[in-house]
C-alpha cells in the first residue's frame, strides 16, 4: 500500500511516538507481572485474546456499521454523496471506499475498515442536511485521511491490550469467586490471594491504557484534520463544519414553545435527550484546540481565516 | 409552598421574574447599530387560555386589564387567539421603550390579578438583517431569560447558526437563557 504523508508536524509526531512508547512500556510491565504471578494459563489466554483481536480487526467494518445502524448505499441511491467521495478519494490518492448513511438527525460521520479495500465512510442524515457542500467535503476528507493513515489498524492494536486487561479483570473476578486459578493458589503461601493481584494489576492497566488510547486517538484526529485541510485546500470549511457539528447547535430544540407548554403536564423525561452527542465526540480533542490547530494550518496555507 | 400544599398536591407555579424584561430596551441599541436589526413596532404577550371554571371572571378581568393598559400608555393593544389555542395580547407602539414598558405593564396586571402562572412568553420581532423576514427575541416569564429565534420561513425550520451568533453578540447585555434545550421557537406569532 502506498502511504502518503499528509503534511508534517514534528511536535505531533513526537507526542504520538512518546504516547505509543508509554503504552508499550505499560504492556510489557503488565505482561511481566502476569507472567510472575501466574504462568500457567497465560499462553491459552493470549491465544484467546489474539483470536479476539484478529476477529475484531477483520470484522471492524461490519461491526461498526452494525453498531451504528449505518446502511451502505449505492451510487444510484445517493449520487451526490458518491460523486463527492469519489472526487475526494482521487485527490487523496485512495481507492474509493464504500459509502453508508446513518438515518439520524445528529450530524456526524465516521470511517472504518482495516484497509483501503474494506474501507467504509458513513455520514448521518443530519450531517447531510445541516451542513453545506463545502463543509461536508471537509468532513469527508477528514474521514478519508483516517483511512489513508490506517487508523483502524493503529487503534485496534492500541486497544488490543486494553481489551486483554479488561478480560483478565473479569476472569480474575470469576476465578476468585469459583475457587481460584487451578493449583496456583496452593503453591503460593502469600497472604494476598493471587486472583486479587491479577484483578488489581489488570484494573490499573486497563485504566492507564484507556487514557493512553484516548491520547493517541486525539493525535490521530489532529492528523486527520490536517489531512482534510491538505486534500480540500480549504481548512476554513472543516472549521465551520466542526463548529456546526459541535454540540451547541444540535441542542436547540425544533419544537414550538406552545406545543411543549400544552403538554408539560405529561412530561416525565426532560424535554431533550441530546446528551449522547458529546459522547460521540469524547475521543476527539476539544473543539477549541482543533480549531486553533486548523487555523494555524490555514495560515500556513495562506487561506482566509474566519 | 407550604407543607399542606405539598400534601394536597397544590403546586404553585413560580412567580415570573419580570424585571429583567427591561434589558431588551437597552440591548436594542446594539441590535440596531451593530447588527442592523430594528424593532418591528410590535410586541406580544402569549398566555395559556384560562380554565372554563374561571372563564367569566377571567373574561371580565382581561377586558379590564386591556382597558387599564390602553389608558396608561399610548400603545395600541389588541387581543388574538392563535391557531394553537393560545391567547395573545399584541401591543403596537412605534417607540420601543414604550412598547417594552407596556409589555411589562400587561405582565404586571396579569400578576396582580392572579393570572401570573398563565404567562408563557413575550415576543419582540425585529427586522432588517434577515432577508427571509423577521427574527424574534423571546422572553420566558418563568425563568426571566431571553433567547433568539430566527425562523427561515420554510415550515418549522430555524437558523441555529444565526441564533448562536446573536447569543454571542448580546450575551453581555441580555440575560440570555443558558440552557439551549429551552430555546423553543414560537412559529407564526400573530404579530
Amino acid at each position: 500500500m502506498k502511504r502518503k504523508a499528509y503534511g508534517r508536524d514534528a511536535g505531533l509526531t513526537m507526542r504520538m511516538l512518546l504516547t505509543s512508547f508509554l503504552l508499550g512500556l505499560l504492556y510489557v510491565g503488565f505482561a511481566l507481572v502476569l507472567f510472575y504471578v501466574f504462568n500457567a494459563g497465560l499462553f491459552l489466554m493470549l491465544v484467546i485474546v489474539v483470536g479476539l483481536g484478529v476477529f475484531q480487526y477483520f470484522t471492524s467494518d461490519k461491526l461498526a456499521l452494525r453498531a451504528s445502524g449505518a446502511k451502505v448505499v449505492t451510487p444510484e441511491e445517493a449520487p451526490q454523496l458518491h460523486a463527492m467521495i469519489e472526487r475526494l478519494a482521487a485527490m487523496a490518492e485512495l481507492q474509493k471506499p464504500r459509502v453508508a448513511i446513518v438515518d439520524t438527525d445528529v450530524p456526524n460521520a465516521f470511517a472504518t475498515g482495516r484497509n483501503q479495500k474494506h474501507a467504509v465512510v458513513a455520514v448521518t442524515r443530519g450531517l447531510w442536511e445541516r451542513l453545506d457542500e463545502k463543509e461536508i467535503e471537509g468532513v469527508l476528507a477528514h474521514e478519508l485521511t483516517h483511512i489513508a493513515n490506517r487508523d483502524v489498524l493503529v487503534m485496534t492494536v492500541a486497544s488490543f491490550f486494553a481489551m486483554l486487561a479488561a478480560l483478565l479483570t473479569r476472569w480474575g473476578l470469576y476465578a476468585g469467586m469459583f475457587g481460584g486459578f487451578g493449583g496456583s493458589r496452593d503453591n503460593n503461601n502469600n497472604s494476598v490471594p493471587v486472583w486479587l493481584i491479577v484483578i488489581a494489576v489488570s484494573f490499573v492497566t486497563y485504566i492507564l491504557s484507556w487514557i493512553l488510547i484516548r491520547t493517541i486517538s486525539r493525535y490521530r484526529e489532529y492528523a486527520a484534520d490536517r489531512g482534510s485541510a491538505l486534500i480540500t485546500g480549504a481548512p476554513e470549511y472543516l472549521m465551520s463544519a466542526l463548529q456546526k457539528i459541535s454540540s451547541q447547535m444540535t441542542l436547540i430544540p425544533q419544537k414550538d414553545l406552545r406545543e411543549v407548554e400544552g403538554m408539560s403536564a405529561f412530561f416525565i423525561i426532560p424535554t431533550s435527550l441530546k446528551g449522547s452527542i458529546s459522547e460521540l465526540f469524547m475521543d476527539h480533542p476539544p473543539l477549541e484546540k482543533r480549531l486553533a490547530a486548523l487555523e494555524e494550518i490555514a495560515r500556513e496555507m495562506g487561506r482566509p481565516v474566519a | 409552598m407550604g407543607v399542606r400544599d405539598v400534601l394536597f398536591g397544590r403546586k404553585k407555579l413560580k412567580d415570573p421574574a419580570r424585571e429583567r424584561l427591561f434589558a431588551i430596551s437597552t440591548a436594542r441599541i446594539t441590535l440596531e447599530s451593530e447588527l442592523d436589526l430594528k424593532p418591528a413596532g410590535a410586541g406580544g404577550v402569549c398566555f395559556k387560555s384560562l380554565s372554563a371554571g374561571e372563564f367569566v371572571r377571567a373574561e371580565n378581568d382581561l377586558q379590564e386589564l386591556l382597558d387599564a393598559v390602553a389608558g396608561q400608555s399610548g400603545s395600541k393593544v389588541e387581543r388574538h387567539t392563535d391557531d394553537m389555542g393560545f391567547e395573545w395580547i399584541v401591543i403596537r407602539d412605534g417607540d420601543f421603550e414604550d412598547l417594552v414598558a407596556t409589555v411589562h405593564t400587561v405582565a404586571q396586571e396579569f400578576q396582580d390579578r392572579g393570572f401570573g402562572p398563565q404567562l408563557l412568553a413575550a415576543v419582540f420581532p425585529f427586522e432588517g438583517k434577515f432577508k427571509e423576514g423577521r427574527m424574534y427575541w423571546i422572553y420566558g416569564f418563568k425563568r426571566g431569560t431571553f433567547w433568539p429565534f430566527v425562523p427561515t420561513g420554510k415550515d418549522q425550520e430555524r437558523d441555529n447558526a444565526e441564533e448562536l451568533e446573536l447569543k454571542a453578540k448580546l450575551e453581555q447585555e441580555l440575560p440570555i437563557e443558558p440552557d439551549l434545550t429551552r430555546w423553543f421557537g414560537i412559529f407564526n406569532a400573530p404579530l
